[in-house]
């Protein structure tokens, strides 16, 4: 039996939110939102933006037809989603699963616990201090910035939670993250300005701006630019917060 | 020696690109490919830099491309789209020393205003950092995106079981 126009209209409008909010680049998304159709026999058109997103899919006669306007959710971003409910759209092609089961997988999907915030937070600071291997950093200057790190991230997590917004939240982190790095300057350590610099990368917004290039390429523009535009305030907001710190440490680094 | 440095170059690359990946939430398999595609991404563009004597952008663009076509090939193994291995390990190539000298350089500069000397010398050193990291960053982003345009039937099917 043919799975109905209004449920499978329903669906997709969902599932291509979903995708555009946790950070899947557009013709991703449109690809996937299609193929999702094309499983069950209907066209499906997308035109996406920024915020929001319109749906059409076409009925078997050129009366029927399903339209909708969804707002595109802020969601974290998420590979894991990202990568598993692309999967689903080629397993619902390929497999001719039935409606129900595709809305149950996505169900799992979406449901599933990410990764402890603990966890995330330990792996960014070990991750940060590594970074700061890398710039040539001593072990003095490293152990800072594991600790710096884990007390930006800690706070942008705990302000995310509180849905603080988003810039201040980037522009907090980074004061705090460098400030904590600029302790640095009171250690036995030649390398306090490699702690400083990598003290806030954490918090490089690298999604948005390889989707932004992406999008772009692919004739995305709009998205494209807004993507950028929005990775762009987030660095812009990584060097106030950065500035803030200089400005009370700077004599001590000239 | 050498080879001791390349391979602790490639240690904490993995390290990185690992723990900035799970900062965007990847599926627990990718791990593995992220972090060698990072290791072998960082430590080719170290072993250019050293031994041919590549500028930095030119090192970037290539270390980039390889860790595209990489997370192409790999993708297919664990079933992601290259983004989601590709992004995390690029981000251990960010250009971090240029992007604070720039931050540095510019509060620098509104601090010697009245000062001609200080004024040309802090401009010209924001200008050059912007360049450099705004070139790297390009670089990284157009490397790691071409494989994708270059074999689109392969990256748009990369997720596809059979």
């Amino acid at each position: 039996m043919k799975e109905s126009l209004t449920d499978v209209g329903t669906f997709v409008a969902e599932y291509a939110a979903h995708m555009m909010g946790c950070g899947v680049h557009t013709s991703r998304v449109i690809r996937c939102a299609k193929r999702i159709g094309e499983a069950y026999g209907y066209g499906v058109r997308v035109s996406v933006f920024q915020k929001s997103l319109i749906i059409n899919v076409q009925g078997d006669s050129p009366q029927e037809r399903y339209n909708e306007v969804t707002e595109i959710p802020a969601l974290p971003i998420s590979f894991a989603h990202n990568a598993e409910l692309s999967a689903l759209s080629w397993d619902a092609h390929d497999d001719r699963l039935p409606l129900a089961e595709v809305r149950e997988r996505y169900r799992c999907i979406v449901e599933a616990p990410p990764l402890p915030p603990w966890l995330v937070l330990v792996l960014a600071g070990v991750a940060n201090a590594s970074f700061c291997a890398l710039f040539g950093g001593d072990w003095w200057a490293r152990g800072v910035v594991l600790a710096a790190t884990a007390a930006g991230f800690f706070l942008k997590q705990r302000m995310t939670a509180a849905h603080v917004n988003h810039y201040i939240v980037f522009a907090l982190s980074a004061f705090v993250a460098s400030l904590c790095a600029s302790a640095s300057l009171l250690l036995p350590t030649a390398t306090a300005e490699v702690a400083l610099t990598t003290s806030v990368l954490f918090l490089v917004p690298g999604v948005p701006l390889i989707n932004g290039v992406v999008d772009i390429l692919e004739g995305h523009m709009l998205n494209g630019f807004a993507r950028l535009a929005n990775a762009a305030l987030l660095i812009v907001c990584i060097a106030v917060g950065l500035s803030f710190t200089l400005m009370l440490v700077k004599d001590s680094l000239l | 020696m050498i080879a001791m440095d390349v391979l602790s170059d490639a240690l904490f690359a993995a390290v990185a690109g690992m723990g900035f990946g799970a900062i965007s939430c990847p599926p627990k398999r990718a791990f593995p490919y992220i972090a060698l595609l990072a290791a072998v991404g960082h430590a080719a563009r170290f072993c250019l830099m050293t031994f041919p004597g590549v500028d930095l952008a030119t090192g970037s663009l290539a270390a980039a491309l390889l860790i595209g076509f990489g997370s192409l090939w790999l993708g297919r193994r664990c079933r992601t789209p290259m983004t989601v291995l590709c992004i995390p390990a690029l981000l251990p190539m960010i250009p971090g020393k240029y992007a604070y000298n720039m931050v540095f350089s510019q509060i620098m500069f509104l601090h010697t205003m009245g000062d001609a000397h200080g004024r040309t010398l802090y401009m010209d050193m924001f200008f050059s950092n912007a360049m450099v990291t705004c070139s790297v960053i390009f670089m990284l982003a157009v490397g790691a995106t071409l494989p994708m345009f270059l074999f689109p039937k392969r990256a748009y099917s990369i997720t596809r079981r059979r």
